[in-house]
């Protein structure tokens, strides 16, 4: 309809520049306007007597817009487009092969579909004129002959690299347009900026035509599960799980976490209306190795894909063992009951530095630590030695003002946790406001004075149920029970507000007071602070049967959060621990001294170890912008784990070594996003320049396909002075004015 | 008003639901002092640790002591006396007035005090509840310190207990090089504490106690639960640290090894 009243379709208007192609020039038209609207004025006011005023305006303003839209049309009005020659341009068409595109969603494969509007309409229309060139794709782009008996097999869709293929040959042929048949299920997380951009620089519009339906009537799909990379043995991690369903909202499903396919945690879930959805679950990362970790949602009957509800994660569980330095400033029974807790944990070391008396440091755990004796490290190296770092109950001015700094250090530089205590002579008690500590904690200290020896109730806050320091049991619920049962602590500092980005996780409060933070935690520069308002935790232990592990099971826990993600001298990761159905491993490696200044000019090496036993070496380069860092890629060419050691050399000196694990999995990543991805396609047609298509719609894109600034163009007129609504305003303007005088009676 | 007021506490009393936990204050056992003492002015003070005394039943070897039983030998000076040492000498905050743990009375006590000193418990005579009860008390991580027994027969009345309370656990000699004798003081080389009856008898020993003994009984993680000053009088020493007569190379030890014990139970 539009294209018969405007003559042009809708595209054509977009892209085109309107211009009047009259000799003379455009104020003319405007004062002959005037001088026509005068004249008309004038001779209405002559026939006023026939006419009331108001009804004489309006045949004054009708007249006037007859006379305005007749001027417009002699006048020569025309849209400027730059259009593709005829038969000199290029038109490639590229058909998604991926394993989504066989999806029957109306009882035909998607590409099926495709390939009949390819076969039907497309392909015979746009060759009328231009050359097509067909190409299918998945992970690349390959040049086909015709769309004839296409196999939805590839493992993979990379829009993003196929178009790069096709730009790439754009040089050597004269690429017009580019028409994308897909579902948008790409599976690099999206089109990478360089492909877009390279098109734009080109020209070249890419024009989407999008199948399938925009999500599945009855379908869970896990979006995405954030698991830590590294853990200590036989902890407890969370898993953060993302995900969507359609067609559930209000059913229980059961998350799990399966390694081996056997279920290692399991909890309930509620399913939301449809919407996005993310939960937490923990589990036990168990012994020490590589683990493999399938986290999702239980499949539910009904559901039209199954494939889409488990992804795989991957956590190296590392036996290396985890040193901390307790410094506690005053004998307390919270500094003995933490030494016992710790005992039983096989992979955090205790070092304690006590000091007793007003001339004796107490040392235990770390005899081989001579510096201790002396009292709390004064050299980085020393101090740097330790991944994490608990400060009890010490003045603040007992630190000289370089140990200050160097405690700031020891999370910002050295990535270590650090956690705070309370104390008579701790936090603000112990004079810590207006120094660099104070900085680094979670929590704002308060003004005046603030530990006390009351009793007091802790509860969890809703991040504190989730936080894996803070759950006893596996159960949230049992857990939950287990905290309002807990005994209350006999002292705690009143804090102040959470400072921005700080985790509240348990509350504290006196019996009919307000609850104050009591526990808190954030991460600071490289490293995570915490702050445990209280040094009566204690009584956990005391007042509860000599069995019950919760007093150690807290501790070993919030040990292991401040020291499980502390990087050694060499520390390497890659941003892509498990390829679904890719080969690209970007290598990332941080190397610094035993102070933790960053080291320039090292030899990184990485090796590989391969599923099938072999071994490979990448080199890694220097990163110009980021000195201490080292980048590098890897071609992970077969399926199966992956392990990468690291090790970082200058001259003769050794930083240490770093491993890492990945995993590459083939012919799952189809298996997600299977719903057409329309937003992707739209914004891959907006950013380029090209339009999007429904299947339904897709006939109007030989027509608007011409429409572009690449390949061979000609800037065309398009005259508009004769479309069909222009006439027919005409018609409609000069009718109604008859109507209305007819109406009024002076026809 | 009323109503968000009503709503906040059902909220809180929702949210901190906890084990209300009690601790018992300061409180005088005026009938039973056996050397009166000035009540310190700070007694009622909350503080990190105090000299918690152990108040047991001597039940059938209570006519050996006395009516009250054995419990509040030297009480409360000699407590008062060791509390000044540990407030000068040490970083513990501390008040300086002692906490009787009634084993009669409040059972559950105990558990707010990790470190309790019985003395003459040569004639204690605990019930079946209250061994088991200590038991508990030291599985879940408290500390127990007797002194003040003496001789062949106070020993087997202490071990008639004791061994209720750890039927399968040994005593044995603490090594000198255990941490025990090293955490503040090295004392590695120990006298024989006397009570203040060797200024009259001129012996350092009572009844056949003539060697000294540091016994313990050790958890399974290789700590001294219980620590046993067998043959010696350190509650004396502490007693009569202001008499002159009284040496100091005695008081010295006593306040040296009660601080190290205490310390060790605060580390260990």
């Amino acid at each position: 309809m539009f294209e018969f009243l405007f003559k042009y379709p809708p595209a054509m208007f977009a892209k085109g520049k309107f211009v009047l192609l009259a000799p003379w020039p455009v104020w003319t038209l405007f004062l002959l306007l005037i001088a026509v609207a005068g004249g008309l004025f004038w001779f209405q006011r002559q026939r006023r007597s026939l006419l009331s005023n108001s009804r004489a305006t309006i045949i004054w303003l009708v007249q006037t817009a007859l006379i305005a839209l007749l001027l417009l049309m002699l006048w020569h009005p025309a849209l400027s487009v730059a259009r593709l020659r005829p038969q000199q341009n290029v038109v490639a068409v590229l058909v998604d092969h991926s394993r989504s595109m066989g999806i029957a969603d109306d009882g035909k494969p998607r590409l099926q579909n495709a390939e009949d509007l390819l076969n039907n309409q497309l392909i015979p229309d746009l060759s009328k004129r231009f050359q097509v060139r067909l190409y299918e794709f998945g992970r690349d782009a390959v040049r086909v002959d015709q769309a004839k008996n296409l196999v939805a097999n590839d493992n993979a869709t990379r829009i993003g690299d196929s178009l790069k293929h096709i730009a790439a040959e754009a040089g050597t042929m004269p690429l017009g347009a580019i028409v994308l048949l897909s579902d948008g299920g790409d599976n690099t997380g999206g089109i990478d900026r360089d492909a877009i951009s390279q098109l734009r620089q080109l020209r070249v519009p890419v024009h989407t035509i999008g199948f399938g339906p925009d999500h599945f009537n009855k379908d869970i799909e896990i979006v995405d599960a954030s698991v830590p990379a590294r853990a200590l043995p036989q902890s407890r991690v969370t898993a953060r799980v993302a995900f969507r369903q359609h067609g559930f909202a209000g059913a229980k499903v059961k998350l799990t976490v399966r390694e081996n396919g056997n279920p290692i945690a399991q909890q309930l879930v509620d399913l939301k209306p449809d919407a996005e959805q993310s939960e937490t679950i923990l589990f036990n990362t168990g012994e020490a190795g590589a683990h493999t970790f399938q986290v999702g949602i239980e499949p539910i009957e009904g559901e039209q894909n199954v494939q889409n509800n488990y992804v795989v994660r991957l956590v190296n569980v590392d036996k290396k063992k985890m040193r901390v330095l307790y410094m506690e400033g005053e004998p307390r029974w919270e500094f003995k009951f933490i030494r016992r807790a710790m005992e039983d944990d096989p992979s955090i070391e205790l070092a304690t530095l006590l000091r007793t008396t007003q001339n004796k440091n107490y040392v235990q755990g770390a005899e081989h630590d001579k510096f201790l004796q002396d009292g709390f490290p004064s050299k980085p190296q020393d101090l740097f030695q330790y991944d994490g770092l608990i400060i009890g109950s010490s003045e603040a001015n007992y630190f000289s003002n370089a140990q200050q700094q160097m405690i700031r250090d020891f999370a910002d530089k050295r990535g270590g946790g650090v956690l705070f205590l309370a104390g008579r002579f701790a936090l603000s008690d112990g004079g810590y406001a207006n120094t660099p500590m104070a900085e680094m904690m979670p929590l704002h200290l308060t003004a005046e004075k603030s530990f006390s020896r009351d009793f007091a109730s802790v509860s969890l806050t809703d991040a504190g149920r989730e936080s894996a320091i803070c759950r006893i049991e596996d159960d949230a619920q049992k857990n939950l029970a287990r905290w309002q049962k807990m005994p209350q602590v006999a002292n705690y500092a009143v804090m102040g507000a959470p400072k921005p980005g700080a985790v509240v996780l348990m509350n504290v409060a006196e019996q009919g007071h307000r609850p104050t933070p009591l526990l808190a935690v954030q991460n600071y520069g490289r490293g995570r602070v915490g702050v445990f308002a209280t040094s009566g935790s204690w009584r956990w232990k005391m007042l509860q049967d000599h069995t019950d592990k919760t007093h150690a099971i807290f501790w070993q826990q919030l040990m292991r959060w401040m020291v499980t993600e502390t990087p050694g001298e060499v520390s390497s990761s890659t941003p892509r621990q498990v390829l679904p159905d890719d080969t690209n491993v970007p290598l990332r490696v941080s190397v610094r001294d035993k102070s933790y200044d960053t080291v320039s000019g090292a030899a990184v090496t990485t090796t590989i170890s391969r599923p099938d036993g072999g071994s490979d070496t990448v080199e890694l380069k220097p990163d110009p912008l980021e000195p201490g860092t080292y980048t590098g890629s890897y071609s992970a060419d077969k399926p199966g784990t992956y392990i990468a050691e690291t090790t970082a050399r200058q001259d003769k000196t050794t930083f240490g070594d770093d491993a890492i694990t990945f995993r590459r999995e083939d012919g799952v990543a189809e298996n997600f996003g299977a719903a057409q991805n329309k937003d992707l396609l739209e914004k891959l047609s907006n950013d380029t320049g090209g339009n999007y298509y429904t299947p339904s719609s897709a006939k109007r894109l030989p027509s608007e396909v011409a429409v572009s600034e690449a390949g061979i163009t000609a800037h065309d007129n398009l005259d508009l002075w004769d479309m069909p609504i222009l006439f027919l305003l005409v018609i409609l303007i000069r009718g109604g004015e008859w109507l209305l005088r007819r109406k009024w009676g002076v026809v | 008003m009323r109503f968000r007021i009503a709503t906040l506490a059902v909220l809180l009393a929702c949210g901190f639901s906890a084990l209300y936990a009690f601790q018992a204050h300061f409180r005088q056992y005026t009938g039973e002092e056996e050397n009166p003492a000035p009540v310190p002015s700070d007694a009622d003070e909350r503080t990190e640790w105090t000299f918690a005394r152990l108040r047991y039943p001597s039940g059938r070897y209570a006519g050996y002591s006395s009516e009250v039983g054995s419990w509040p030998t030297d009480f409360p000076k000699a407590d008062r006396q060791f509390l000044a040492g540990v407030r000068r000498l040490t970083r513990i905050h501390t008040r300086s007035a002692e906490q009787v743990i009634d084993l009669v009375g409040d059972p559950n006590e105990i558990f707010n005090w990790p470190w309790v000193y019985a003395v003459e418990v040569g004639h204690w005579d605990l019930t079946e509840a209250q061994c088991k009860l200590l038991r508990e008390y030291l599985a879940r991580g408290g500390f127990l310190m007797v002194d003040d027994f003496h001789g062949t027969f106070e020993w087997e009345v202490f071990t008639q207990s004791m061994s209720r309370i750890f039927p399968d656990r040994q005593i044995v000699e603490i090594p000198d090089a255990d941490p025990i004798f090293h955490t503040v003081y090295d004392l590695e080389t120990r006298v024989q504490v006397p009570g203040l009856q060797y200024l009259y008898s001129g012996r350092v020993y009572e009844k056949d106690g003539k060697v000294p003994h540091w016994r313990g009984i050790y958890d399974d993680d290789g700590r001294v639960m219980v620590a046993m000053c067998f043959n010696q009088d350190d509650g004396d020493a502490w007693e009569h640290a202001d008499n002159p007569q009284y040496e100091t190379k005695y008081t010295s030890q006593a306040y040296r090894l009660g601080i190290n014990y205490v310390i060790y139970s605060m580390t260990h």
